[in-house]
């Protein structure tokens, strides 16, 4: 039944079953991470399928040993230095739309993530009905390593986790696996990477877009996976007193009041993480992830592109330009931040990059409209 | 054999309908409704986060951060009802574990450092940061808000306000930790509004250096101290002190409840309130001191001391002013009440909107769709004043907020009116706010999950405590003659409390009032102020006719009752509408302004609407039908608006209910 309409060369490769279609991320040697190009393609692929009564259900999986390693920032950096900061913002509105279509979709989506998983790898994921993960998942949002934040609609999925695991995962890009995934709701099942082929056969000859039903099919191969000894979901109690802090100076000194209280590996590493992170791109995402829990997913993509242009624009600081530098162009890794302490940033800056950009031309993110589709009620409590 | 008759033909009717072909027709043409969510339908003209900065006013970052803690913990109980989250207490629980709950989540809240700063720090942020504080516990709870209010700004406040520096370095940091819980214990069974009349009696013992303090009567015994029957450790005992057998007044002391085990303390005696219509996480208790003894120092001596060899000595002279010193807790608190009402409404008023901006009932045509209550020009007329109200109140809380935390002694008099004025204004309008907004969801409106019902009986409370409403607004009454024979007496100028319009030519309302006119922001100031002039001199001029027929002020206060009630009445609205002309003045011309002037107007004209201007005569006839025909035109005007401007209250959906949103999939047999 299936038949292949794309090249071996396309950067995403599409399949058309009966009622299901496969897309497959194409650029394993960039573990598949993100361009222009593939954006546009898939926004290009979902709004057509969307429109297409045959299509029933949706698969993206990645080619090789990733999934999606996340958005191809070097290209936007290079984009920028060419053209400038709108060129970074094309980029990054075109992506957050597509972010907000897989997580506003009529259809159910099913994310195979047997691999890598990170940044703009999880904006393509995370927002579809299903995420499934395997004993090879590795996910991460490692944004603010880079001057960046955790963005794609982050602050939408991470703030939904149980207590203040999302401000863990987000200020300190801590890696999970598939079980981590699993408990924390990142994942909705768990399936060895060996069954994966009987899944997308089984999806295959779905004729249907009933969640309960696509669920109770890929139930079927789901094993229930064990959380690893050394698992950081064995900590949610620290991770809840210290990352529940109203600041960033105050999560790193209730993590320090812990040091003293335990000798701990985990919460050592966990402060140096932090302590080498962007003081601002900290800043900015705690407040990006807290404020997203009070937010919907359209609000908080909306956010998120002010944001994004306001660190595109550099006007405040230039970490993300310093942090592409040490960690993928130079990959000296050592960054030198600026503003280079978390106390040298005031209130009132971080404050600026939630507000409008002050530039003529600028405007805020435009989704897609959503109000001819029947939506189904999953997707109506996101919006 | 009327019964009978009855049955048969109910029967007959049945048997007939059943044999005709249409009803089934009709019932299978009918498709399913279906949820429709208003974001994807409803157009925002006005930027909704613009808006809840103005109305929020201040902390922004810290509500956020404060919804964020209660969403995410299981101590605020959340529950998945249609995909969303909502957080809201279990009313169900017993008493015992309402009350429970209650202290688990100050303990988690504390352990979080959200009270850091609270009690120790000084100044305007602070104050500012506390009253965000507030206001989002409220829209979570009233018993949570109610027993942090009972221990920072009543048990806290009354350190701070009445204490010196040993009582605070004593303290507040423990009072801050909560690792003492305090109470605050001034209401007897005999004496609720008349604080000066307690009758618990405190004696000093100048062998030991030690206050006794006792309970005499039955009378006498301390009433709805929240805290007081299970969890409070510490009180502050308001009571008369006797020196030297002479009634030095009400004075307030430190008295130890229990120990650190949750023992009563000796010579102390507590019993339970028992359930009540609401706040039943809330564990107020009745106490009775028999002859307690406190060390000296216990006596908190901001205005008035005892010596160690037990002479009174104070700095006040005049037992009113001294009186008055004692009661400064009390204003914190009447400024908390008033916000926390205003909050509710917002509570309220974004639920039933929600709902009817998605529920329909009845077709104005056959084959037509249903129409959706909000659509129908009654459902506005019932619901949009109230939100006009709400943003007015809004503006009003923020001046409140901004006066209290910048006070100063010259501006504790302006305070304790508005305040007084404020919060009996507010919660009263809190209350019609949450009957009205119960009806207009109907019987959804009912049911404890959804929460608008349920607030009536949680916050029906609030035209009581801190003063009764009515009270408070003689005292507004009161303050004003006050001010006016002041005036009068030595020829000057009114000054302070917005009464500078008094100095003023009387305004004069137009014969024939036009919508223009209506909507001009003069025209309606002019209105309001014309009613508080002219009930202002009716008032003053029956207290002194009173007078002159040989009865005291207070008798002739009690005589004018009505007067009392509408000039009440008159500065409060005319207050509220001063801070929203002024809130709207800092706003640049745009979309902003525009949807805040027609929410002044229809803040106005409802106030002005009022019977008291038919009452008096400052409207003829013909313009109240103006007035009224207005309010239609301004409601009609303000739909398209309906949801930005309930957005705009800053609510998280959490903190709503579930008929604010997918009611439809909420209620389907497959989540049973």
């Amino acid at each position: 039944m299936s038949s292949s309409v794309s090249s071996q060369h396309d950067q995403v490769l599409v399949e058309e079953n009966s009622f299901a279609r496969i897309l497959t991320l194409n650029r394993p040697k960039q573990l598949n991470a993100l361009s222009f190009q593939m954006i546009s393609r898939l926004l290009e692929l979902f709004l057509a399928y969307e429109e297409d009564p045959n299509v029933k259900l949706v698969i993206l999986k990645g080619k090789g040993r990733a999934f999606c390693a996340g958005g191809d920032v070097v290209a936007v950096v290079h984009d920028i230095w060419a053209g400038g900061w709108r060129a970074g913002a094309n980029f990054f509105m075109k992506e957050f739309s597509l972010n907000y279509l897989m997580a506003t979709y009529s259809k159910p989506q099913v994310s195979i993530l047997n691999g890598i998983v990170m940044g703009g790898g999880n904006g393509v994921s995370m927002h579809g009905r299903f995420r499934v993960a395997t004993e090879n998942s590795v996910f991460a949002m490692p944004e603010t390593a880079l001057g960046l934040f955790p963005d794609v609609g982050a602050s939408y999925f991470l703030s939904r986790l149980p207590g203040f695991f999302g401000e863990y995962v987000g200020l300190t890009g801590a890696r999970l696996d598939g079980a981590e995934m699993l408990a924390c709701g990142l994942a909705t099942h768990f399936v060895p990477s060996a069954k994966l082929p009987m899944v997308e056969a089984a999806l295959c000859d779905a004729d249907s877009s009933d969640p309960v039903i696509i669920s109770s099919i890929i139930d079927q191969y789901c094993e229930k996976p064990s959380l690893k000894e050394q698992t950081v979901y064995n900590r949610l109690d620290v991770i809840d007193r210290c990352f529940s802090q109203r600041t960033v100076e105050e999560i790193l000194s209730a993590l320090e009041r812990e040091v003293v209280d335990q000798r701990d590996g985990w919460i050592f590493a966990t402060i140096q993480t932090l302590k080498k992170a962007s003081p601002t791109s900290l800043k900015i995402s705690l407040r990006s992830i807290r404020v997203g829990r009070v937010q919907g997913v359209g609000a908080c993509l909306a956010r998120e592109y002010r944001m994004v242009c306001h660190v595109m624009r550099g006007e405040f600081s230039k970490d993300f330009f310093e942090g592409c530098r040490a960690i993928l162009l130079d990959k000296d890794k050592n960054p030198k931040w600026e503003p280079s302490k978390l106390e040298h940033i005031a209130d009132t800056t971080i404050d600026r990059y939630f507000s409008k950009v002050k530039d003529e031309d600028w405007e805020d993110l435009k989704p897609p409209t959503r109000s001819k589709f029947n939506l189904p009620p999953y997707v109506i409590a996101k919006l | 054999m009327e019964r009978a008759f009855q049955r048969t033909q109910v029967l007959t009717n049945h048997l007939l309908q059943s044999s005709s072909p249409l009803p089934s027709q009709t019932l299978s043409s009918n498709a399913c409704l279906s949820y429709s969510p208003p974001e994807l339908s409803e157009n925002c003209a006005f930027d909704v986060k613009e808006m809840r900065k103005l109305i929020d006013g201040h902390n922004l970052e810290e509500r956020d951060w404060l919804f964020g803690l209660m969403k995410q913990s299981e101590l605020f109980n959340p529950k998945v009802r249609g995909g969303k989250v909502f957080v809201s207490p279990d009313y169900n629980q017993s008493m015992e574990q309402q009350r429970e709950m209650t202290l688990k989540r100050i303990k988690y809240l504390q352990e979080r450092g959200v009270f850091k700063g609270w009690l120790t720090e000084k100044g305007e942020e602070i104050e500012m940061r506390k009253f965000a504080g507030f206001e989002v516990f409220s829209i979570y709870d009233h018993s949570l808000f109610t027993k942090l209010g009972v221990h920072f700004p009543m048990w806290g406040g009354a350190i701070q306000f009445c204490g010196t520096k040993h009582h605070h370095d004593k303290w507040l940091r423990d009072t801050e930790n909560y690792s003492i819980k305090g109470c605050f214990a001034m209401t007897e069974l005999g004496h609720g509004s008349n604080i000066r009349s307690l009758e618990t009696v405190t004696t000093y013992d100048s062998n030991t250096g030690e206050f006794v303090i006792n309970t005499p009567c039955e009378s006498a015994q301390k009433f709805w101290i929240g805290g007081a029957a299970k969890h409070a450790t510490h009180t502050v005992v308001f009571s008369q002190l006797h020196i030297n057998g002479i009634n030095q007044g009400v004075h307030a002391f430190i008295v130890q409840i229990r120990d650190v085990d949750g023992n009563i303390c000796p010579n102390i005696r507590i019993a339970d309130c028992g359930h009540k219509v609401g706040l039943n996480g809330v564990d107020n208790g009745r106490i009775w001191f028999d002859n307690v003894r406190v060390p000296r120092e216990n006596l908190l001596n901001s205005v008035a001391d005892v010596s160690p060899d037990g002479k009174y000595l104070s700095s006040i002279k005049n037992p009113d002013q001294r009186f008055a010193a004692f009661m400064a807790p009390m204003t914190v608190g009447r400024v908390n009440i008033a916000i926390g009402a205003v909050y509710q409404s917002k509570v309220a008023l974004a639920i039933t909107i929600r709902y009817a901006l998605t529920r329909r009932a009845f077709s104005l045509k056959p084959n037509e769709p249903e129409v959706l209550l909000l659509d129908y020009p009654s459902h506005q007329r019932r619901l949009f004043p109230l939100v006009a109200k709400t943003y007015a109140m809004s503006f009003a809380a923020n001046y409140l907020k901004v006066l209290y935390a910048k006070r100063t002694p010259q501006s504790n008099k302006a305070i304790h009116i508005v305040s007084s004025s404020f919060k009996a204004t507010f919660t009263w309008n809190n209350m019609q706010i949450l009957q009205e907004c119960r009806e207009a969801c109907g019987g959804q409106g009912l049911r404890t999950e959804n929460r608008v019902g349920h607030l009536k009986g949680e916050y029906d409370v609030q035209s009581t405590f801190e003063g009764d409403n009515f009270l408070l607004m003689q005292l507004v009454s009161k303050a004003l003659f006050a001010e006016y024979m002041a005036a009068q007496k030595r020829n000057k100028v009114f000054k302070g409390l917005g009464l500078e319009h008094m100095n003023k030519p009387c305004p004069v309302i137009p014969s024939q009032l036009t919508s223009t006119t209506l909507r001009c922001s003069q025209f309606q100031m002019d209105a309001l102020c014309l009613r508080e002039r002219d009930l202002l001199n009716r008032f003053v001029a029956n207290v002194l006719k009173c007078n002159a027929k040989g009865e005291n002020t207070e008798q002739a206060f009690n005589s004018c009752y009505e007067l009392a009630k509408d000039l009440g009445r008159a500065f409060s609205e005319r207050a509220i509408f001063q801070t929203f002309v002024e809130a709207e003045s800092t706003l640049p011309a745009g979309s902003l302004k525009d949807v805040l002037g027609t929410l002044r107007s229809l803040y106005a004209s409802i106030s002005i609407e009022d019977v008291s201007f038919l009452r008096y005569g400052y409207l003829s006839v013909d313009n109240g039908a103006n007035v009224r025909r207005e309010i239609t035109k301004l409601c009609n005007e303000l739909r398209p608006h309906a949801l930005a401007l309930i957005s705009s209250f800053g609510i998280p959906d959490a903190f709503l209910s579930p008929i604010a949103f997918n009611w439809i999939d909420t209620n389907s047999w497959s989540l049973v």
